[in-house]
């Protein structure tokens, strides 16, 4: 039987980050306290956050955590 | 790269040389080239990489999940093979006259084993940060 495709989690941190004047991704990333790869992975698409980190980050926009990430269920 | 990326490559490197060196100057040294397993002792010395430097994170919650799922797969994998080894040292040993397994086939079993441990360590935390990856 095939397995089902999990959906994955998409994020809009890069539009967001454009928006804050131009917030660097090292602003970022010292900010909510991880390295600056994990924030170029997170944008990228190539790493799904913890809740702890995704609650974080939203904290940092001011935005609530679904309007940052949200599931992509297609 | 980021500090535990280098650490990974550390492990990758200092395993890989090691049995390269062991490999070589086996037909000189014969049983005693495994001293040279010793180079994996080179390894610690990767902590070096994870020295805070200012405010900046050094290793984040990406970097511990990478490196402990890197940690599992290693440790399964040596442990497959020194038991295999183990197995098959045993059966080609009952097959000798003296049906004795030689300390040399341990010896160079064990330290393969260690080397094995570290190297796919580094190499699995390679791969892992070079795929997608969820928390």
């Amino acid at each position: 039987m095939p397995r089902k495709k999990e959906p994955s989690l998409e994020n809009c941190v890069s539009e967001l980050r454009a928006a804050r004047s131009g917030m660097t991704q090292q602003q970022l990333a010292d900010l909510v306290g991880v390295t600056r790869q994990t924030i170029v992975a997170l944008e990228g698409g190539a790493y799904t956050p913890s809740l702890a980190l995704a609650l974080r980050i939203a904290k940092v926009f001011r935005k609530p955590t679904e309007q940052v990430f949200w599931l992509d269920e297609e | 790269m980021n500090a535990m990326e280098k650490v990974a490559w550390t492990n990758l490197g200092v395993s890989a040389f090691a049995v390269v060196v062991v490999l070589a100057v086996t037909p000189w040294l014969g049983a005693g080239a495994t001293g040279f397993f010793a180079l994996l002792a080179l390894i610690p010395l990767s902590a070096l990489f994870l020295r805070q430097r200012g405010p900046r994170v050094i290793v984040d919650e990406r970097d511990r999940d990478i490196d402990r799922k890197a940690r599992d797969i290693a440790v399964g994998a040596s442990w497959m093979l020194l038991l295999v080894g183990l197995v098959a040292a045993t059966v080609w040993g009952s097959q000798t006259e003296s049906h004795a397994v030689s300390t040399v086939l341990l010896n160079w079993l064990i330290w393969a084993q260690f080397a094995t441990c570290f190297g796919v360590r580094g190499l699995a935390a390679i791969v892992l940060y070079r795929r997608p990856y969820a928390a």
